[in-house]
């Protein structure tokens, strides 16, 4: 079924609004995507009709904001092929929930001599923690190289699982500024055989392809609603097992059982590593996110971006002195990142900005990737549902204007 | 058009003034903007009386990195190390002919003003404990 980029646009209020007199353009959805209004409606339903604090009251709107925020961990189960809803832990975003693998299953698992794996498309979220995990362990962190042509190195994956030091491998399931997509399964496939664990950052891949923990066979996965049109909110899953067997993360109230002036008996999974009451107004949003993406299929999300970054690529590379990084249309996500010669993209997205086109400068909080390809830093334009060839066009149309005031020639 | 591409500022990023390095410098710093990647390497010497005598600098960067850098080169000739403490962003938004910067260019319009604060103090011409 193809998609309708005017249907779904108007769904999305923001793009009534110009930018400088201008049609908004919105080309940095890796960074954060628009909202369709079925989220900002189930929202405003959340604190207009049915708002308390969850799981405590036994009054009647404590009782439903309870059964809309439990509701949508069976919705998340169902959108990730989770086989139970106990382990959908609700995070602050993508970040945290790598944080509580880092933490709450590094601290206990991780020695002095064992290897950490993280490979060099990482976004900072999902190595910092590691890096900073095998300083304290006094374990290797070993990266995971990348080819020219932007795709994972698999043979000095094979290396490093080689001597079975490898305790844990975190992984990107789409990186933020390449694109790459990688294969991802065979990848957990290899990390398992070698006795190692499987961290995946679905912080890009989760809005833009099906995610299936299952068929992938990971331990952990985490995402970002707020990438995917829910409001700030992010998604840590992982297998009940290796949860039970984990300490909590943040302590406080709902994760515990029961406590003692001396001593505390955690909660189950997965309230163990929700302490404190937890956005619930955004999690409901989250739920109406994921029922507009279903309702849109996310196979029908993957076919329409693929096309679109297809004729994206191509159109860029006729704009003069313009070089993209990362793989082709097929092994790629909606991130295109992009350097003019002799243009910082600063500039580039300053004047793009003029036009209402919206895209992102710098490193993209992934700076050993732009050190592995040196660059000091790169454009980024980024795609989703709303957008279509008309932005492709506006966002080309742009560049030349930028080359026109900025171009020596 | 947008202030920051005006004629005054593309003829600074185009023609950089004092780019290069000075010979014997008593100022002699690398400074970056690590989330944007702006890199300026900026020298200075200083006069008999310890006034500014020279800047240059280079590096890579966006448009107002680099005009500031060269527009600043010039405009702090004379100067002592207490009048280039005391600048500050207003300072450099006039310098740029009177620019209001949004926020995300405010660290790469002051970067090598810092530049010269940091290697002012770092060469001992400069309190450690002046602001900048």
């Amino acid at each position: 079924m193809n998609l309708v980029v005017e249907e779904i646009r108007s769904e999305f209020p923001i793009f009534q609004r110009k930018i400088h007199g201008k049609r908004l353009v919105y080309l940095d959805s890796a960074a954060s995507a628009q909202k369709p209004r079925v989220v900002i409606d189930a929202m405003r339903k959340v604190y207009e009709q049915s708002y308390a604090n969850v799981h405590r009251g036994i009054y009647t709107l404590a009782e439903e904001a309870t059964e809309a925020y439990e509701g949508v961990r069976e919705k998340v189960a169902r959108f990730i092929n989770a086989p139970e809803s106990a382990e959908i832990i609700n995070v602050r975003n993508a970040t945290e929930g790598l944080n509580l693998v880092a933490y709450a299953w590094g601290e206990d698992n991780i020695e002095a001599g064992d290897r950490i794996v993280v490979t060099e498309m990482e976004h900072h979220s999902n190595l910092v923690p590691w890096q900073q995990l095998a300083q304290r362990k006094g374990a290797d962190l070993a990266y995971v190289g990348l080819t020219d042509g932007g795709e994972l190195d698999l043979e000095s994956l094979a290396n490093l699982l080689e001597d079975g030091r490898v305790k844990v491998l975190a992984c990107s399931m789409m990186s933020n500024v390449l694109g790459t997509i990688p294969p991802i399964r065979s990848i957990v496939e290899m990390a398992h055989q070698a006795g190692a664990l499987v961290v995946v950052d679905a912080a890009q891949a989760a809005p833009h392809v099906p995610v299936d923990v299952r068929a992938l066979g990971a331990d952990f996965l985490a995402f970002s609603g707020h990438k995917l049109g829910a409001p700030g909110v992010g998604i840590l899953w992982g297998r009940r097992k290796i949860l039970e067997s984990m300490r909590p993360f943040l302590y406080g109230g709902d994760m515990i059982r029961r406590v003692e002036k001396h001593r505390a008996v955690w909660n189950d999974v997965p309230y163990k590593f929700e302490a404190g009451t937890p956005p619930i107004a955004e999690v409901v949003g989250l739920g109406a996110a994921l029922d507009f993406l279903s309702h849109v299929g996310m196979y029908a999300v993957r076919q329409h971006e693929e096309m679109l970054v297809a004729h994206a690529m191509a159109q860029l590379l006729d704009v003069p002195g313009l070089r993209i990084y990362g793989p082709g249309p097929a092994l790629r996500g909606g991130a295109v990142s992009f350097t003019l010669d002799g243009i910082h993209p600063h500039d580039i997205a300053s004047i793009l900005d003029e036009e209402g086109v919206c895209i992102r400068a710098g490193l993209h909080c992934a700076e050993p990737l732009h050190a592995r390809f040196n660059l000091p830093a790169t454009a980024r334009a980024s795609f989703y549902i709303y957008n279509g060839e008309d932005d492709v066009r506006a966002l080309v149309v742009g560049l030349h204007k930028v080359i026109k005031i900025l171009g020596r020639g | 058009m947008s202030d920051l591409y005006r004629e005054y500022m593309l003829d600074h990023y185009h023609n950089p003034r004092n780019y290069g390095a000075v010979d014997g410098p008593d100022v002699d710093i690398d400074m970056d903007n690590p989330t944007c990647g702006d890199k300026i390497h900026l020298t200075a010497r200083l006069d008999d009386d310890g006034h500014i005598a020279e800047v240059q600098f280079e590096g890579q960067g966006c448009v107002v990195s680099m005009a500031s850098a060269s527009m600043l080169s010039e405009e702090v000739v004379g100067k002592t190390p207490e009048d280039i403490a005391a600048m500050d962003l207003e300072d450099v938004q006039d310098m740029m002919g009177g620019v209001r910067l949004s926020m995300g260019r405010v660290k790469c319009a002051t970067l090598a003003l810092n530049a010269l604060k940091r290697g002012l103090k770092e060469a001992g011409k400069l309190a450690d404990d002046t602001e900048a």
